[in-house]
């Protein structure tokens, strides 16, 4: 109905290149599409979305043009605190988004707190999905302790332990008795008969089947299964099902997933699209990694109270909430930075009189080990990381040596200070690389933080100044002297790098890459940057100059920003207005396309230009998701052709097909070469599966969908 | 286009000087075409987690090294599971006995304490600055590998390079190959591809062909093309008919199959020029293992893999180099757990035909708590820039070590001479 008149132009537009593709044709489309003052609006209303959403879902072009573009972008700049009941029904069952740090660690136990109970320090729950959740993680300790005192003990071990974790599972050693090779062959077999019954199961039926296996069957279904059979098992659990069970395999995994899955989810559903794209914007902006020690449990509760609420607020506020936070405090190293001249270093670790607290300080300070799970096949976009977060991830025991490794290093690691959050702070969070400091500011704003640590980071610990680490004496930074003041002096430089220029200009240029262009006009940066300076870092007026500009609506901003693959996969669920019921495979898509949620190791977060994505391999993935996305090929997420009908009848004739899905997944703006090549591949029966003889078949749309998700226009945003 | 033609071409060429005699200046010009194509390769294998150089190629004519790693040492040749001597003062790790051989026959180079300068022991920055080939500057975008790629002369300037000219396994580009020249990164061969497995028939594939050859979209017309190039090229090559050669037991796990994807790229004579790839594992802070256990499982698997990839190569061997590195070295001394920490200082090792094997480079340091750097750890007297330098200017053939290496002087006069 609505783009009655609409696919009138378009149909002029097509017929006119097609024609002689004169250009004077085109012209005369155009200007009759400007004199009816709607296509203009329309482009305002879609450029809106794409920029300050994750795209446009059906109808959302009209509903903006309705309410008037502008009132929409003052809307999402100021989002009501409201629920948005759609998204929370879809989060509801993800738990571990609304617990704290320590009851998360409770629920699903790090291997600390396995460790300590196999070891009689600590008791068991009582709640029996719980206790069923701690046995598996005990039972599994324990054999791997015993499997390392055999290796020690005797020589011949060929065992590849090393192999082994790599891959993540346990295979038949050579080293065990041929009883216990028989026994676990059995549970083997015994599994794999068992995994083909599980699908045939209703998804309550295989929950509690799995919860009466042993540890060894449920290993060995877990290692049995390849990806596509976990999707499937997995994906008829209803997320509480799927918790469980992954739960029982590997607790840390079920954690990051909820986590992983929880951004997709955010991202195609909730209305506040814009906090959203700029609590992105943050996260990756204060990077911290998913996989390295406890960040594993730490990074829900980072985003959800340090990055979300301050998104559009004061970044002042963002910096002093980042620098306390124990994700960041624990992933660049700054919960251990001690001064060379503090108390702790002269007297050691322990207070007299107060052992237990020294005890702890030492403990603590001594459990930043990298442990070997954690380096992954590649440090680089997404590789190597276990796929989590989806299907049941292998049963590595990476953890289960830091008892030793903890009690080691207390008696290896060297106190001292740790440059690390100094040099990221001012190099990758405000002034930016080329801002004007000198390695001597590093180190000194490196004895400015001394003392911001953690308290007991492996248990949930949060932020704790503690004055016996802290560097005593006054610092220079910046050419300016920190008087001796403990936790304060953290506190002034802080404020003195958010007020700072080329803070105010390296956070308004990656401001603008990421809403305007790869490389935005200076002038506009320059304007972000006065209005920075001027609000005392108000990231909301930030955002309205940078709306407000010309450069913003200029012609050459429009689709000038290549997507990145979470924008990719984030986009083409909502233009499709698909069903996500399990958004691990969307995470798994990330994943192969290099962009695991909250996976980028180095502090440098992902990269919003289009260098860093389009490559051969990642160009691929995101062709086959376009596929498999509408083909239904995606476990748990439903492609539903009515979403994109929206009521309108299913069209009989490809043509019509086709221009309906290029006006509700790009606005109709496709280009007449893809416009062209789809049409001439709808009416080859091979692709199309319709028989010539059946030309009464309806046009599949899905895979209509699957092209032009996968085109090269709907890369760019 | 040209590309596909020039390949096939020259394949066809080949395939006749395979099969039968044939006319003299058909030959030659089939070895012309081959010379010209350039097709001297470099591999580099990094070892991420920072392995345990001083148990990979153990000293042991140190009596220091023994005093220092009193469970985890290596026992000096002539013992019961002891280093595979090498020299006299070096000995190889017993489980990495798959490349005495190459040793024997002067294929295999090692350079015995170094590594990257930077004092850094966080793994993340020193694989960065590994990656990035300029150790401490983090502003660095590219990486060494990518700038290494030479720009085509003569008669290959006016071809689209092939584009396989510089592979990475994985689903993305590592940091050593970021940079402006085209890579590939590629997880599987078999699944590089539109809806799965290579050589299966997807009606859809040239549809997305041909929207991404047809777009005018500068940025993905050119990736669009040199994927499907990529995955045309990969088809045709069919490098799955490369079965490894006899002799070539690629162990299990991600190193073994990853090289032997490499070495089928090879055959199927894909114009591969640099490729970059990675093991972890090695961070071993606990239960180290000496003879035996961890790292010993782990050297089994890389020693293994590089020699059947050598073997694979056969004659391919010969234009051929591959350099190992890993970010830092560990402590000299075990810890209180029979591991060790992050260290320093690292051994490289250095195979391909034109190398001059069977000989350890660099310059000893020695282990005499004096002699340690910072008092613990093994200390460096080879810039790893020294030894990709020469990889890179002498058998790669691109002189330009300032672009690759930029702040670094890197003059041959400096080399070790590890190439011949």
């Amino acid at each position: 109905m609505r783009s009655a008149s609409r696919k009138t132009t378009l149909l002029l537009l097509a017929l006119a290149l097609c024609a002689s593709a004169s250009l004077i044709a085109v012209d005369k489309a155009k200007s009759k599409s400007a004199a009816a003052g709607r296509m203009e609006e329309e482009k305002r209303a879609l450029h809106a979305l794409n920029r300050l959403s994750f795209g446009p879902r059906p109808g959302d072009v009209e509903k903006v043009r309705a309410m008037g573009v502008d009132k929409w972008i003052e809307q999402q700049l100021n989002p009501s605190k409201g629920d948005d009941a759609a998204l929370e029904a879809r989060l509801a069952p993800l738990r571990t988004l609304h617990m704290s740090t320590r009851e998360m660690m409770e629920e699903f136990p790090p291997p600390q707190v396995i460790r300590a109970i196999a070891e009689g320090r600590m008791s068991l729950p009582s709640d029996p999905q719980r206790r069923a959740i701690y046995e598996a993680q005990i039972e599994r300790y324990k054999r791997r302790r015993e499997q390392q005192q055999k290796e020690a003990a005797s020589g011949n071990n060929n065992a590849s332990a090393a192999g082994e974790d790599a891959k993540g599972g346990e295979g038949d050693r050579k080293d065990m008795d041929p009883a216990e090779r028989a026994q676990r062959r059995e549970a083997r077999m015994y599994a794999e008969l068992k995994s083909e019954g599980l699908l045939d199961m209703t998804p309550e039926q295989r929950t509690a089947e799995i919860m009466k296996m042993s540890n060894d069957e449920r290993r060995a279904l877990a290692r049995g299964f390849s990806p596509e059979e976990c999707e499937k098992v997995f994906s008829e659990f209803s997320p509480q099902q799927r918790e469980t069970v992954l739960a029982l395999i590997n607790p840390q995994a079920a954690v990051v997933g909820e986590v992983q899955q929880a951004k997709l989810l955010r991202a195609a559903y909730s209305d506040r699209q814009l906090e959203e794209v700029m609590t992105d914007f943050w996260f990756n902006h204060f990077n911290v990694f998913i996989n390295k020690g406890p960040d594993r449990y730490l990074v829900t509760a980072y985003e959800r109270d340090v990055i979300r609420p301050n998104s559009m607020g004061k970044f002042k506020d963002l910096l002093f909430s980042t620098a306390k936070s124990p994700a960041m405090l624990f992933y660049l190293d700054n919960w251990q930075s001690v001064g060379p001249n503090s108390e702790f270093t002269k007297n050691g670790p322990q207070r007299r009189g107060n052992q237990q607290a020294g005890a702890g300080r030492n403990r603590r300070m001594n459990q930043g080990g990298f442990g070997r799970g954690q380096m992954g096949r590649h440090r680089y976009p997404g590789m190597g990381q276990p796929p989590s977060g989806t299907g049941m991830p292998p049963a590595g025991g990476q953890q289960d040596q830091m008892g030793q490794q903890r009690r080691q290093q207390q008696q290896n690691r060297r106190s001292g200070l740790n440059e690390n959050y100094a040099r990221e702070l001012m190099e990758l969070q405000t002034l930016g690389v080329n801002g004007g400091y000198t390695q001597k500011d590093v180190t000194e704003v490196a004895r400015v933080f001394t003392g911001w640590t953690i308290k007991q980071p492996r248990q949930g610990g949060d932020f704790d100044y503690e004055g016996r680490m802290h560097e005593p004496g006054d610092k220079v930074v910046l050419g300016q002297t920190i008087h001796d003041g403990g936790e304060g002096e953290g506190r002034k430089v802080l404020e003195m790098l958010a007020r700072n220029l080329a803070t105010a200009k390296f956070i308004s240029t990656k401001l603008a890459q990421r809403f305007v262009s790869d490389a935005p006009p200076p002038a506009l940066v320059d304007r972000m940057a006065q209005t920075f300076l001027k609000t005392d870092g108000d990231i909301r007026e930030v955002l309205r100059t940078m709306f407000k500009s010309p450069e913003f609506w200029a012609p050459e901003a429009f689709r000038a920003k290549v997507k990145t693959p979470l924008e990719f996969v984030a986009s083409a669920v909502r233009a499709t207005g698909v069903d996500v019921q399990n958004a691990a495979p969307l995470v798994q898509a990330l994943n192969r396309m290099g962009m695991p949620p909250y996976g980028m190791q180095p502090p440098t977060g992902y990269s919003m230009k289009a260098e860093a994505w389009v490559n051969s391999n990642a160009l691929l993935s995101r062709m086959n998701f376009a596929l498999a996305l509408g083909g239904g090929r995606m476990p748990g997420v439903k492609f539903d052709p009515q979403t994109v009908l929206r009521g309108a009848p299913p069209p009989e004739k490809s043509d019509a097909a086709l221009a309906l899905l290029e006006d509700a997944l790009l606005s109709g703006d496709l280009s007449k070469q893809t416009h062209d090549i789809i049409k001439k591949q709808l009416d080859n029966p091979q692709v199309t599966g319709r028989l010539l003889d059946d030309p009464q078949r309806a046009p599949n749309l899905g895979m209509i969908a699957g092209l032009i998700l996968g085109s090269p226009e709907f890369q760019r945003r | 286009m040209s590309i596909t033609r020039r390949i096939f071409l020259k394949n066809g060429a080949l395939a006749i000087v395979a099969t039968t005699a044939v006319p003299g200046f058909l030959r030659r010009a089939a070895f012309a075409a081959e010379t010209a194509a350039g097709k001297k390769r470099l591999v580099v294998l990094f070892q991420r987690g920072a392995a345990d150089g001083l148990n990979i190629v153990v000293p042991h004519g140190e009596s220091a090294y023994y005093a220092m790693r009193p469970s985890i040492a290596i026992p000096r040749p002539g013992r019961n599971e002891s280093a595979l001597d090498l020299d006299g003062f070096f000995g190889l790790h017993p489980s990495m006995s798959s490349l005495k051989p190459l040793w024997e026959q002067e294929h295999l180079a090692i350079v015995h304490a170094a590594g990257s300068p930077d004092t850094t022991r966080s793994h993340f920055d020193a694989q960065d600055y590994m990656e990035s080939g300029t150790p401490g500057v983090k502003a660095t975008e590219d990486g060494w590998l990518n700038r290494a790629l030479k720009a085509p002369s003569g008669a290959d300037a006016a071809k689209a390079p092939s584009p396989f000219r510089a592979v990475a396994l994985g689903t993305s580009l590592p940091r050593a190959l970021a940079g402006t020249q085209p890579a590939v990164a590629l997880n599987n061969i078999n699944e590089f591809g539109i809806g799965g497995r290579v050589g299966a028939p997807a009606p859809i594939a040239p549809t997305f062909e041909a929207m991404y050859a047809q777009s005018v979209d500068t940025v993905l017309h050119g990736t669009g093309h040199e994927t499907f190039e990529a995955v045309r090229m990969l088809k045709s090559a069919d490098p799955a008919r490369y079965t490894p050669a006899r002799g070539a037991n690629y162990p299990n796990g991600q190193l073994g199959q990853g090289l032997r994807q490499v070495a089928q790229l090879m055959k199927a004579d894909l114009g591969v020029e640099v490729v970059f790839t990675d093991i972890g594992g090695w961070d071993n802070h606990v239960n180290e293992g000496g003879s035996q256990g961890q790292l010993s499982n782990l050297l089994r698997q890389f020693s293994q893999s590089i020699a059947a990839f050598w073997t694979d190569l056969g004659d391919l061997g010969a234009d051929t180099v591959l350099v190992t590195m890993s970010e830092f070295g560990r402590t000299a001394r075990e810890n209180g757990n029979r591991g060790t920490d992050h260290g320093h200082a690292n051994v490289m090792f250095v195979l391909g035909g034109p190398v001059k094997g069977g000989k350890v480079y660099g310059r000893w340091p020695g282990l005499d708590s004096s002699q340690l750097y910072e008092g613990r750890d093994l200390a460096l007297t080879t810039d790893f820039r020294r030894v990709l330098g020469e990889a890179v200017a002498r058998h790669y053939g691109n002189k330009d070590l300032d672009t690759v290496f930029p702040g670094f002087e890197n003059s041959p006069q400096k080399f070790l001479g590890l190439l011949g």
